[in-house]
Order: structure tokens, then C-alpha cells, then sequence
């Protein structure tokens, strides 16, 4: 159901993903993620190609962390923050974050033990249902991805939706 | 939740990757990364560098490398995914084209005799490949056939063409420019495929064919041609 992925870069730190649809307490998490209560990032879904993206997101947010870098105040918020094209942080909180009227959700948080105890305190706090992180391509708005990171015909052509959004995020400081 | 600085993560982790080639540049390495197989190329220091003057040069030349795959991949130019940059190690982790192989061998290990006429419709693909990235008014900087991949479809064999490499590279609108990437590419050609010239000038037409600004490149061309070494300059 969950995804957990250790980041080859930073040994002991694990990526957990999980995805709620039919999810009825959006507002309430949302308020309980700003109050610190919620040791996740709550992330809008229906934004995501892949769970990859969120990997990449959180790789980077780690390595900034790392290196005292981070441009947002919290490793959260931070990995929000680069799953948007831009570099504006109250924007990718708006389009990235999780509103109070969504129906589903994707958290990740980044731990180092085992995540057993995690898990049950995060799926009892999130009133939906649980379901496989890879079913979030089902939930993809395609279009309103295609439109925010201004991905090319040509570029449709030649790659994935997800090469292009990952491009984007791995390159969005110098661009 | 404590997380330990470790300002050596990502040298540490290339120690233990699998070193692919050593540039003067830069190091090639092969490795995992977040599940997929990536290609890092690690721009080291040059102690015999000023340390300001090292950073900020190694710097620019990451940054360029980054924007101009960026630039190629929204034309349409087939070039590897860029997953993440680290700017404090001037580190690019890539994807990696895996079951590719270089232009190059595929151009020497295909039979003599039928050289020229087999490889045509390659030479063709990247006439095109050149001009659509000079139309985006990206220079390569480094073009050779070994800077070419080419990766084999599922049945049907249609392969896919990738550029790698954009070390080098730069953004110029210049004839001159784009003329001179052509050029370096021919000497590369010529010297590492002997006997080709017909197969380079058919790229050439390709290249001509496609691109809207050829006309200028082309003249630039036979202009730096006229240049190079042990060359008359009685023009």
C-alpha cells in the first residue's frame, strides 16, 4: 500500500508515501499540518504524475536541509515548495499543498526507523481510505500539469509527462 | 525528529559508485539512484585554480550544462532526464539510457563495403537531431559521434536518438557558433570514421533540410573550414 524508499544519498533516511482517496477531514489536516501536529507533508494528488516526483522532491529537500540551504522553514514545507516549477512558496503551497475542500491526499514523511507506528497514527488521523501510492497516475490532472510546468508538444512527443515535470524541479534554480 | 549533517553525502556516496571515466573536467559515474539507474558526472576542483575563480567557472559550467539539456528537452530533442543537481559537490545526477549504444560503434562495427548506403537514414536522423537544437539556438560545444546514443525500440527497431554531454555547451543565435559545432563534428567524423564523407554530407543536407537558419551555418561552415590549421588564408 505505502511506499517507502531509503535515499541512496542519505543512508537511514526514508521516504514514506501514502495516498487516501474519498478523504472527508481535508480542512482538518490541513489545520493540524500548519499547527506542526502532523509530522508529514500533506500533498494534493491530483498535482503528482508518479510517486517518483515526491522522491525527487525529497531528495532535494533532504540535501538542502543538508547543506543548510533550504529556502522554505521546515524539511515539509520544503519538499512542497520544489514540487513547484517556480520559486514562488506561498504559490506552490496553494497548488501543491492540501486544500480544505480535497477528496484525496498524499502524505509523506521522512523517518529513519521502522515506520509501523507512523503509518497507524497517520491512517487514524486521515478519514478516507487507503490506497496504493502508485494508483496516484489514476488521480493525475493531466492537464492542469501540462499547463503549470508549460511542458511543449514537442516535448509530449518525445518523453513522458514525468521526465518533463522532473526536469523541471532538478532545474528549476538556474532557470 | 534529528537528522545528522553530513556534508560529505554526496562525495561519500560516489565512493562507492561505479567510476565510468575521468575527464579533465569532470568524473563519470554509474550508480542507483531513488530506485533508477543515473549517470553522475562530478565537476572536481582544480587545485591549481584560484579557489574563487575555480568555483564560480565550475559553477557556470554546471548551470550551462543544466540549461541547455533543460532547452533540448522542450524541443522535443531526445536528451537524458536531469533528476537532480547538487550545486555544492557541482555534481549532476542523469538518467541513464540504458541498452544504448554509442554512434560511434555503431557506425564502425557496421561492414565497410556497405557503410555509406546502410547508415544513410542514420546520418539523415541527425542532421535533424542538429538542426532542431540549433534552431533552439543550442550549442553543443562538443559534438562527436561518441556524444551520440543511440537507443533500440521494442519490435520494430525504430531506434531513438540522444544527445549527451552538454558540458560544453552554451546559447548562441550566431551562425558562426552553430558553423563551428558543425565543423568540430566533422573533424571528430571524419577522423574517427575514415572514408565517410559522402555519409557526413548527406548529414549535412539533412541538416540543411530541417533547419530554417541552415543557410547561414552552412556558408559559416565552409568559412571555418577555410580557417583551420596548415590552411591558406588567401581569401
Amino acid at each position: 500500500m505505502h511506499l517507502t524508499h531509503e535515499l541512496e544519498l542519505f543512508p537511514g533516511h526514508k521516504v514514506t508515501q501514502m495516498l487516501f482517496t474519498e478523504v472527508k477531514n481535508a480542512a482538518e489536516l490541513r489545520q493540524c499540518a500548519v499547527e506542526g501536529k502532523i509530522n508529514g507533508a500533506l500533498i494534493n494528488p491530483t498535482m503528482l504524475v508518479n510517486p517518483f516526483q515526491v522522491l525527487v522532491a525529497a531528495n532535494k529537500a533532504v540535501n538542502s536541509q543538508n547543506n543548510g540551504k533550504m529556502k522554505t522553514r521546515s524539511l515539509y514545507s520544503e519538499i512542497i515548495f520544489n514540487l513547484s516549477p517556480t520559486n514562488n512558496i506561498s504559490e506552490a503551497f496553494k497548488r501543491f499543498g492540501c486544500s480544505d475542500g480535497d477528496d484525496s491526499v498524499l502524505v509523506v514523511f521522512i523517518h529513519n526507523e521502522d515506520e509501523s507506528q507512523l503509518l497507524a497514527d497517520l491512517t487514524a488521523r486521515v478519514s478516507g481510505r487507503q490506497v496504493p501510492v502508485e494508483e496516484v497516475s489514476s488521480l493525475t490532472d493531466h492537464a492542469k500539469v501540462k499547463k503549470l510546468y508549460k511542458v511543449t508538444q514537442e516535448e509530449e512527443k518525445s518523453g513522458t509527462l514525468l521526465d518533463a515535470v522532473v526536469c523541471r524541479m532538478a532545474a528549476k534554480d538556474v532557470m | 525528529m534529528a537528522l545528522e549533517k553530513c556534508m560529505a553525502a554526496i562525495p561519500e556516496f560516489l565512493s562507492k559508485a561505479e567510476l565510468l571515466k575521468q575527464g579533465a573536467e569532470a568524473r563519470v559515474y554509474r550508480a542507483r539512484f531513488l530506485g533508477r539507474p543515473t549517470i553522475v558526472k562530478e565537476r572536481f576542483r582544480k587545485q591549481y585554480r584560484h579557489p574563487l575563480l575555480d568555483e564560480k567557472l565550475t559553477h557556470r559550467r554546471t548551470v550551462q550544462e543544466v540549461r541547455s539539456v533543460l532547452r533540448c528537452r522542450r524541443a522535443g530533442i531526445s536528451v537524458p532526464v536531469v533528476y537532480f543537481v547538487d550545486y555544492s559537490s557541482h555534481s549532476i545526477f542523469l538518467e541513464e539510457i540504458v541498452g544504448s549504444s554509442t554512434v560511434r560503434d555503431h557506425i564502425a562495427s557496421s561492414p565497410p563495403s556497405a557503410r555509406c548506403e546502410g547508415l544513410e537514414p542514420l546520418a539523415e536522423r541527425v542532421g535533424q537531431v542538429l538542426a532542431r537544437m540549433h534552431d533552439e539556438d543550442v550549442i553543443h560545444g562538443d559534438l562527436t559521434t561518441s556524444n551520440m546514443l543511440l537507443r533500440c525500440g521494442p519490435e520494430d527497431g525504430v531506434s531513438e536518438l540522444f544527445l549527451i554531454d552538454f558540458g560544453l555547451s552554451y546559447i548562441s543565435a550566431l551562425p558562426e557558433d552553430k558553423g563551428v559545432d558543425l565543423y568540430v563534428l566533422e573533424k571528430a567524423f571524419l577522423s574517427t570514421h575514415p572514408h565517410t564523407e559522402a555519409l557526413f554530407q548527406r548529414l549535412l543536407k539533412s541538416y540543411a533540410a530541417a533547419s530554417k537558419k541552415s543557410s547561414a551555418v552552412i556558408k559559416k561552415l565552409e568559412e571555418v573550414r577555410l580557417r583551420g590549421r596548415k590552411r591558406s588564408m588567401v581569401g
